[in-house]
């Protein structure tokens, strides 16, 4: 019975926008998105519209020429330099992905599958680095690689080496080592959760039916643990193919990265459409990239299953 | 109303339900009505902001200014004078910024400053007159856009003991292939793109020539393998030539003037072929929210106080003819500074005023480089 049956006078009938609502479950769910879906909008659909308008756009001396042009794209082709900078990118972002996941799962399966008591304490404390800003982690890196940094003068003074090692820091294995550090949070977490979450029946139920541990590990626990290390690979490689701090610091000469070069566009180059254009491609590739690894992920998946 | 009275009422439990209202009602009337207030009255307490690069947001340089008003200005900074004109392009106002001669005539064009009414500043009448006259600075009724401040040279500082002199000092050092991986390199085109022409033999006046383009890009290709890092941050650097992780660098006057402070065997080389030298100072943004405090920074900056801290401890010159009033001549003459700026001016290349289309091809071509293209 609504209230606008209600007999006693003094009962307000409910106004045309509560009966909508009411009704309509579309429009009651569109209610309570809407203030996500307002910033989504103005945080990140608009200015993601102006990006591509700008990418489109040219320099001219200090301002825009709005006609519309693909010549930032043209040429974003025909150099080099561009190329080849998006191919270090994916190629260091890559490795570091790999050597983040690598090193973070067994960590997420130690606590998944050996620890009974103080779980949270043990995420907590993995987790614990992280609290420290971002800038922080990689200064650390910049002073245990560095040239009297932790590793040469350990190494010098026990006599392995006799001049430090100068391809430590500033080079791409220096922004490698560095971004698989500062991600590794977002690897464990992911990985954490899916291993968690396997059924412990399934694993009993392969020992007794004769697999031993490899086997079982490869036959259970890894595909079932696949979701995670999707999401995990996700959280970091997108990320940190843009990533702009770390080759700036530390990368040197030979590492810097796309990030760094759509950064000079926007800084001490002055050439915001060609900017614009890059981010573009970048984001368009990595999607792009995304998407193949999804595909690949599925046939493995179909294949383990 | 008295709020300690009220709080006596609430502990012996005599407050009455209305009266506490009536005090939460204001509260938030409070609360909600803050944001509606002039914004004057909240600026009042606010202090001016300096945008300059890292090493010139030091209480040594703002005594007058502290004094004055009981804090340090706010600082931004910037990698490069071009980084920060850029920002503020895009929208970033402070009240006052700090570029060089070089980048003088681009800046003022860019509309974002105002001419400095120099009767608002009490150290002017000391202000070195040569300073003042450069190219593009003086603007309608005589009224400068750019108070000078420091000015210094760009060279090579360099580990006496590692680095083995072949005869003289000269730009060769940084192009020097036996020192392959430790020599490094300030990454502004500003700097860096200057000292390439000079070691590729370019007159400043032909600087904007395709043929010069070509010449002085050839020499930073040939170096840029040679370069451990390019970094506009003077600390990284330092840091680097007193672990001996380089042998040699371009700097300012500064770097050299630090490491010898603290013991380290360096010299700030005199290159025979001339050093690259400037002259920085500091502008006012047109919409600068704290003009007086922007005057008032300026004045700190040029003061007698300010002027000796950056001679003894920077090795910079400064634009107030009393600051060398407590130096004799040799410890001038060993800082690479003179009473006479003049002198020192005249002896290296003086950067030349640019378009902003040259500034921008420059910067490209750099930045491409650097990434090894």
């Amino acid at each position: 019975m609504s209230l606008a049956q209600d007999d006693r006078g003094q009962q307000r009938a409910p106004g045309w926008l509560a009966r909508r609502l009411h009704r309509s479950e579309t429009l009651r769910g569109w209610v309570l998105l809407s203030p996500t879906a307002l910033v989504m909008a103005v945080g990140i659909l608009v200015p993601t519209a102006i990006l591509l308008a700008m990418s489109f756009w040219s320099r001219q001396g200090l301002d825009f020429d709005t006609t519309l042009t693909t010549a930032n794209y043209a040429r974003a082709a025909s150099e080099p330099i561009f190329g080849a900078f998006l191919l270090r990118s994916f190629w260091i972002s890559g490795l570091a992905t790999v050597l983040t996941v690598l090193l973070c799962y067994p960590m997420a399966y130690f606590v998944a599958f050996h620890i009974h008591h103080n779980k949270m304490l043990w995420i907590v404390l993995i987790t614990l680095p992280f609290w420290t800003s971002y800038l922080l982690r990689v200064f650390a890196w910049k002073v245990i690689l560095g040239y009297e940094g932790v590793v040469n003068s350990g190494l010098l003074s026990m006599g392995l080496i006799e001049e430090p090692l100068a391809f430590l820091l500033y080079s791409q294995a220096a922004v490698v080592i560095t971004l698989a550090h500062a991600w590794a949070a977002f690897a464990i977490l992911p990985l954490y959760v899916s291993l968690e979450k396997i059924d412990r029946s399934l694993l009993e139920a392969a020992t007794d039916l004769g697999d031993g541990p490899v086997r079982r590990f490869l036959r259970i626990t890894l595909p079932l643990s696949l979701p995670g290390i999707v999401a995990a690979t996700f959280l970091i490689f997108i990320p940190t193919t843009g990533d702009y701090i770390t080759p700036a610091l530390i990368g040197g000469p030979d590492g810097a990265m796309i990030g760094n070069l759509i950064q000079l566009q926007f800084g001490a180059v002055n050439n915001w459409p060609m900017g614009a254009a890059l981010s573009i491609i970048l984001m368009l590739w990595i999607a792009a990239v995304g998407v193949a690894f999804l595909i690949v992920t599925r046939i493995v998946k179909a294949r383990l299953a | 109303m008295d709020v300690i009275d009220h709080l006596a009422a609430v502990k012996i439990g005599k407050l009455s339900r209305r009266a506490f209202n009536r005090s939460l009602l204001a509260a938030g009337v409070g609360v909600l009505s803050t944001p509606f207030m002039p914004r004057r009255a909240l600026a009042q307490g606010a202090q001016g902001t300096f945008f300059t690069w890292g090493g010139y947001d030091i209480p040594e340089l703002f005594v007058d200014y502290q004094t004055k008003h009981g804090a340090l200005p706010n600082f931004a900074i910037f990698g490069g004078t071009e980084e920060g004109l850029t920002k503020m392009r895009g929208g970033y106002v402070v009240d006052v910024a700090h570029p060089c001669n070089a980048g003088l005539v681009r800046w003022i064009d860019s509309g974002l400053f105002q001419p400095i009414d120099t009767s608002r500043l009490s150290n002017w009448p000391d202000v070195l007159p040569e300073l003042i006259d450069i190219q593009g600075n003086l603007g309608e009724g005589g009224r400068p856009w750019l108070a000078p401040f420091d000015w210094g040279q760009t060279s090579i500082t360099y580990r006496t003991d590692i680095f083995e002199l072949e005869g003289e000092e000269s730009w060769n050092m940084l192009w020097d292939a036996r020192y392959g991986g430790r020599l490094g390199s300030l990454a502004s085109g500003g700097d860096a793109w200057w000292c390439g022409a000079i070691k590729a033999g370019v007159d400043f006046k032909d600087i904007a020539t395709d043929e010069a383009f070509d010449k002085i890009a050839a020499v930073m290709r040939e170096q840029r393998p040679l370069i451990r890092v390019y970094t506009d941050d003077t600390s990284s650097l330092e840091q680097a030539l007193s672990s001996g992780e380089l042998a040699a660098a371009m700097t300012w006057n500064s770097s050299a003037t630090l490491l010898k402070s603290q013991g380290v065997p360096v010299e700030f080389a005199k290159p025979k072929e001339g050093a690259l030298t400037w002259v920085c100072g500091v502008m006012i943004h047109k919409d600068a929210p704290n003009l007086d405090k922007a005057y008032d920074i300026i004045d700190s900056l040029l003061s007698v106080s300010a002027g000796e801290f950056m001679i003894r401890d920077y090795g910079y010159g400064h634009s107030n003819r009393k600051s060398f009033e407590a130096f004799d001549e040799p410890t001038l003459a060993a800082l690479g500074l003179s009473k006479n700026p003049a002198d020192i001016l005249g002896a290296g290349h003086f950067q030349i005023p640019q378009t902003q289309e040259w500034e921008s091809r420059m910067n490209e071509v750099f930045e491409l480089i650097k990434a090894g293209y």
